[in-house]
């Protein structure tokens, strides 16, 4: 499975809401996830991929999309070192 | 300079900023090594172990969520390898779920309680052996939310109410082994992340203390120093209030006296 599909699961999971719903360009907050659902789906993230997200660059993220680019460019940085 | 604590290994919960960057600063200022816990800003974490490293004491972060259980044993694995004991321990670390009673779900309960309280139990309990025959101090950093009723303060509040209690027991049943515990309820203190909110209304603070001006974390700080000392040896068990005065003057009546109206 894919890194985006794995982070989609993560995210209908604690949201509770459909995979489908979550799109690249939305935002957590267009699919009602509220602060504490957001500092879950990091941990949950921080947890299956191994990998360190602060606060600070997550509040970076515009969108979902910037999310998975994250953990995706943290995920090879990781498998490099 | 008096540097009562030299020698000694202290362990702050959530030390990497605000009211537990100043205890561990205040800690290191009198010869503790410190341990900085932190979760999210591993930034400002190793800012705060600078400064203590520029103040001549050993110091360390580590990272773990204490509200899950797992972490704090992998933290207090680091330390028992690294050291093998600890003197000082100072729960600081909160978070929680800013809600009207009614919107408390068992999600952010359970988040508070976690972070909050039950961190506490399984804290002491690692560090309990590690202060074996050392003389071991626990304080916990509670708010008047335990007791007062603040907006939207519903969880956080019964965590500190669990806290202020858990603290007791641990008082009593720790102290054959030489350690005391005890706990510092605080009204809302001026760090950076207060300073945003009140914005404006400092002046309405000030004036709702009876001392003049608002509670600091180094207010804090001192009185977390002071109950690590030798001359608070007698005092276990208690929470201690910081707030000027705020608590105990009768509501609809102002600081100098006259009755508002
Ligand atoms: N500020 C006030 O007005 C006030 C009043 C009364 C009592 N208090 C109490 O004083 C203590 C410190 O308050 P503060 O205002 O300095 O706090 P703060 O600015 O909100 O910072 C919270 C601290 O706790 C840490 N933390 C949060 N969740 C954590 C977790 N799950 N695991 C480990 N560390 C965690 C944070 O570390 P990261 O940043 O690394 O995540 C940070 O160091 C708290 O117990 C609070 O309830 C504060």
């Amino acid at each position: 499975m894919s890194i985006e599909e794995q982070i989609k699961d993560i995210v209908s999971e604690i949201v509770r809401v459909d995979k489908n719903i979550i799109r690249r360009e939305g935002t957590f907050k267009d699919i009602n996830a509220d602060s504490l659902d957001v500092v879950q789906i990091l941990l949950r993230a921080e947890e299956t991929f191994d990998i360190e997200i602060p606060d600070e660059d997550a509040e970076q993220f515009q969108n979902f999309g910037d999310f998975v680019d994250y953990v995706e460019r943290h995920i090879a940085e990781k498998e490099k070192a | 300079m008096n540097q009562p604590l030299i020698g000694k290994l202290s362990l702050v919960t959530g030390g990497g900023r605000g009211i537990g960057r100043a205890i561990a600063l205040k800690l290191a200022s009198q010869g503790s090594d410190v341990i900085v816990n932190f979760f999210r800003h591993r930034d400002t974490a190793e800012k705060t172990a600078k400064e203590l490293q520029d103040m001549g004491v050993k110091a360390k972060i580590i990272r773990a969520n204490v509200g899950e259980p797992a972490k704090i044993d992998e933290m207090f694995d680091v330390i028992s390898n690294d050291f093998g004991y600890l003197d000082i321990l100072i729960s600081n670390a909160a978070s929680g779920v800013g809600r009207p009673v009614l919107d408390v779900d068992v999600k952010a309960w359970d988040w508070t309680m976690d972070i909050n309280a039950r961190a506490l139990l399984l804290c002491a309990q690692r560090a309990a052996r590690l202060m074996e025959g050392r003389n071991g101090k626990i304080v916990s950093i509670s708010s008047l939310g335990s007791f007062l009723v603040w907006p939207t303060y519903a969880a956080v509040g019964v965590s500190k109410a669990a806290l202020e209690a858990l603290t007791r027991y641990l008082a009593i049943e720790l102290a054959p082994k030489g350690i005391c515990v005890n706990a510092i309820a605080a009204s809302a203190v001026l760090t950076d992340a207060l300073k945003f909110y009140i914005k404006g209304q400092e002046a309405a603070h000030q004036q709702a203390t009876p001392a003049g001006r608002m509670v600091t974390p180094e207010d804090i700080a001192n009185v977390v120093a002071f109950l690590c000392s030798e001359d608070a040896f007698m005092i276990r068990g208690q929470t201690i209030i910081i707030d000027g005065g705020a608590s105990v003057m009768a509501p609809f009546v102002s600081t100098t006296g006259g009755v508002n109206q």
